[in-house]
């Protein structure tokens, strides 16, 4: 069964094209991968969006994978590059004219009732955020990462990641007094 | 309030079994077809879709950002993934310096040379997955909420589908947010719309709209968040990474005690399409963003000209009620520079110096730069050069000083400028000295053009240092201009600082039409100084006037005693630019807002000769070659007043209405109950020919602003 393997070994056999073992990878991960979406982007249309791309760019360069890391940490760059590019992409087609706004309102269809919670100030608050503090604070506090992972994902160095959360720590405070 | 629990960050609600049957099923799908790429001997790398143009809408998004991967850091992070994060407070005080850190990028550039096979092929194998013919869209469409995006694989464009435009658009749309690939030519037709398309009025709020219909077909914001607050998660995040120097208003001043007004000359307009922007996006844009005097500048007026480059200022006062107080009285300065003629304008020896760290890939930035500097190239002359560096991560010459009259060379290196990688500036500028330097033309204009999204993370981290470098290169005859693009990271206050001590502009281009306004209509201004250190100074008589306000201007204000010292840098002036200034003024008996002092002098006796005049004017310039200043002087008297507001020519209540919306945004105090109504009003009334749309648009700013979120 290929559900038994280690994952590095589901990941090497993946690599080579073994579609089994892959379909078991991609299972196992999707739950971290949709957590992660939906941490950075807050809505469940936008997590489900990324946490697919993100299995079908995995799915597209397994063959690649190397096993020089885990499969995990492996995986998980993929999602992360994923989401934040992801919103990237979608807050570079919001701003026009308000006018275009109600248009757009009015199309949304309106998120579920989890989503409400999901949207709650602080949540709202964290993605408010400068890029950079909103993504130190969720790799760390979010996904529960040191700062020298965080650091290794954002590409920058671990004092950074702390400067990141301190300058965010400060912000959130500030911004969540003002909304009570 | 305690510090938030931001453990509670954990907590995010599980997946939907549909929407994870349907993810898995994708990736299925992918893999399956990655399998037959893998074993074709080409990489797929024929098929015509899978070219992109280095100029396409979605530049430099088109790599995972996964293939830069550090196997061997990532390895020793695996095991401290599932150690519990420690020593979290640590460093906690140990920032560094700069905030400005590059963003996550393994972005790989297009016209960088191939990376290392492994990561080319899983470049190359994620993208074919992702545009994957065969790929169904099993049950994506029944999870309701994302109708129109979840279709993604389920409308991509076959490959061998050569099809048209539309077609291909709402392919690759459906791709837009990380896997994005359009065929090279199809790229090419649409950033050629893109140019011809945006007419020459009003182009920003058309452009917003055609992005909107363009977002809307894509479907791309069918899941914007409930309410408009969550639309608009850039502009909250502006809010703290946009950087600006505030300074207060200035305050009004007392005739008695200080009747001598004096300040520096500014040209750049940077503010006034940085708040444009904003407003167009819905939102009022920071008090501090907005330079009064910048607004004002902005437009251009048909002052009376100057008769030769020898005296090369014009000054034409006007003075004339203050609309906002009936109490007082507006002076406006009008200025004009002499617009040097085509045969006396000097040679250039232009460098490029272009930001292509992974911010600058969205649309309104990198691409937009490359539109703007093949339209600049348009506009110089054969005989003038051109160089072009980039820096990123690394900085690097794409072309050395290149001859207009080579045109090609110079359009193909802009054409392969491609975003990728972090931020790193000052390598590229010394790299960009470097080649001014080389080519150093005595007889010409020796100027480098930095275009950054301003989020400069300098390796020479002191940003004095920087100064301190383009001061010395400046006074070597090398001038530093900057171009602004983007809104996020757009770093005013540095870019000013930068710009004002290479005796240069800061221009902030948001649209190809903004872009055409600085660097063609205005490229001989922006380019060939007529006059540097440009010093304006007013002396009020107290006779006749007993406060002053100066609009604007608070970041170039300038000490008395520096009028007539030519050591003390001020604004330099181009071709044919025109400085306006305006002062609002409290004439002698009327209703002050200051008190007089009991104990202060009584006002001085007026002067005999200065009965009929409020004050004195007088601007110091110095040719660019020259090093010692000279002086224009003109009184300002009742000659000059108007009785009515209305009888002041169109030009100046024009800009009188764009300082009172300057001062509007800023929260100015002093301008009573005048509001956005009143400011259209009086500009309705001074709109004149405006037949490049300029005073149409802000009509239409106003309006906006009236609506705008503060």
């Amino acid at each position: 069964m290929p559900g038994e393997g280690t994952e590095s070994e589901l990941a090497q056999r993946a690599a080579a094209g073994d579609r089994a073992a892959f379909a078991v990878l991609a299972e196992r991960h999707y739950a971290r991968v949709h957590a992660l979406a939906w941490r950075w982007s807050g809505a469940r249309g936008d997590a489900e969006d990324i946490a697919q791309e993100t299995m079908v760019k995995m799915a597209g360069a397994i063959r690649s994978f190397r096993g020089d890391c885990a499969f995990s940490t492996w995986a998980y760059r993929i999602a992360y590059t994923t989401a934040v590019d992801y919103i990237r992409s979608r807050s570079r087609v919001i701003p026009f004219a308000p006018s275009k706004m109600q248009e757009l309102a009015e199309s949304t269809v309106r998120d579920l009732p989890e989503d409400a919670a999901m949207n709650e100030e602080l949540w709202r608050a964290v993605r408010a955020l400068p890029e950079q503090q909103r993504d130190a604070v969720l790799l760390v506090y979010g996904e529960d990462m040191s700062h020298a992972d965080a650091a290794t994902l954002m590409a920058c160095s671990e004092k950074t990641v702390s400067w990141h959360l301190h300058e965010a720590r400060k912000r959130l405070k500030i911004s969540l007094e003002a909304a009570i | 309030m305690t510090e938030p629990d931001l453990t509670r960050l954990k907590d995010v609600p599980p997946p939907r079994e549909q929407a994870k049957r349907a993810a898995l099923a994708a990736a299925m799908a992918a893999f399956d077809d990655a399998e037959k790429k893998s074993g074709s001997a080409t990489q797929g790398n024929d098929a015509p879709i899978r070219l992109r143009d280095a100029s396409s809408r979605t530049e430099g998004k088109t790599q995972m950002r996964a293939s830069q991967f550090n196997y061997g850091l990532a390895a020793s992070i695996a095991a401290l993934m599932i150690a519990a994060p420690a020593a979290f407070y640590l460093s906690k005080f140990n920032a560094p310096g700069g905030g400005n850190f590059a963003t996550v990028s393994g972005k790989l550039t297009d016209a960088a040379p191939a990376p290392a096979p492994p990561r080319e092929e899983s470049k190359q194998d994620a993208l074919a997955a992702v545009q994957a013919p065969a790929a169904p869209a099993p049950a994506q469409s029944s999870t309701g909420s994302l109708g129109t995006v979840r279709g993604r694989l389920g409308v991509l464009v076959p490959p061998q589908t050569s099809g048209p435009a539309g077609g291909g658009r709402v392919g690759s749309a459906a791709n837009a947010p990380a896997a994005p690939a359009k065929p090279a030519k199809m790229a090419r037709q649409m950033e050629a719309e893109r140019f011809t398309s945006v007419p020459m009025p009003a182009s920003a709020p058309l452009a917003k709209s055609k992005e909107a219909a363009r977002a809307v077909a894509n479907g791309l914001i069918m899941q914007a968040p409930q309410d408009a607050a969550d639309m608009l998660p850039p502009l909250a995040e502006k809010e703290f990474r946009d950087q600006f120097d505030s300074k207060d208003v200035n305050p009004v001043k007392q005739v008695a005690q200080e009747p001598v007004s004096t300040f520096s000359i500014d040209v750049d307009t940077a503010s006034y399409a940085f708040a444009r922007r904003m407003i167009n996006a819905g939102q009022l844009p920071p008090k501090d963003s907005v330079r009064v005097e910048e607004f004002i500048n902005y437009f251009p007026y048909n002052y009376p000209q100057p008769e030769s480059a020898e005296v090369p200022f014009k000054p034409t006062i006007t003075v004339a009620p203050s609309p906002w107080n009936a109490h007082n009285r507006l002076v406006h300065v009008a200025v004009q520079g002499y617009a040097l003629q085509s045969a006396q304008r000097p040679r250039a020896n232009l460098v490029f110096l272009v930001d292509v760290s992974g911010s600058m890939s969205p649309e309104d930035r990198l691409p937009l730069v490359k539109n703007a500097l093949r339209m600049l190239v348009d506009e110089l002359k054969p005989e003038d050069t051109v160089a072009l560096v980039t820096y990123a991560s690394g900085s690097g010459v794409s072309l050395e000083p290149t001859k207009i009259s080579d045109k090609g060379k110079i359009i193909a290196a802009i054409d392969v400028l491609g975003a990728g990688g972090s931020t790193a500036g000052a390598e590229g500028i010394q790299d960009a000295y470097r080649l001014a330097e080389t080519h150093f033309d005595k007889g010409g204009v020796n100027r480098v053009i930095l275009a950054t999204d301003g989020d400069f993370n300098v390796g020479v981290t002191d940003q004095g240092e920087l100064k301190g470098l383009i001061e010395r290169k400046r006074d070597k005859g090398i001038f530093l201009s900057i171009l602004g693009v983007g809104q996020g990271n757009h770093n005013d206050a540095l870019m000013q600082t930068l710009a004002q001590n290479g005796n240069g502009t800061a221009a902030y281009v948001d649209t190809l039409n903004e872009a055409r306004k600085v660097l063609v209509e205005e490229a001989s201004s922006t380019l060939f100084p007529i006059a540097r250190d440009v010093k304006i100074q007013v002396e009020w008589n107290p006779a006749r006037v007993s406060e002053y306000r100066l609009i604007g201007y608070e970041t170039r204000a300038l000490r008395r005693e520096d009028f007539n010292n030519d050591k003390v840098d001020a604004g330099d002036v181009g071709s044919s630019h025109r400085v306006t200034a305006i002062y609002e003024i409290t004439p002698a008996g009327e209703k002050k807002l200051v008190d007089d002092l009991r104990y202060g002098r009584k006002a001085a006796e007026p002067a005999a000769s200065g009965d009929s005049e409020l004050g004195f004017f007088k601007l110091r310039y110095k040719l660019p070659k020259e090093d010692e200043s000279k002086l224009i002087s003109a009184p300002i008297g009742d000659a000059q007043a108007v009785e009515k507001l209305a009888a002041a020519p169109e030009d100046v209540r024009f800009s009188i209405a764009v300082a009172a919306f300057g001062q509007l945004l800023k929260g100015a105090p002093y301008r009573g109950k005048y509001g956005y109504d009143d400011v259209i009003a009086l500009a309705k009334g001074a709109k004149g020919d405006d037949p490049l749309g300029y005073r149409a648009e802000f009509l239409n700013l106003a309006r906006l602003a009236k609506t705008a979120r503060p």
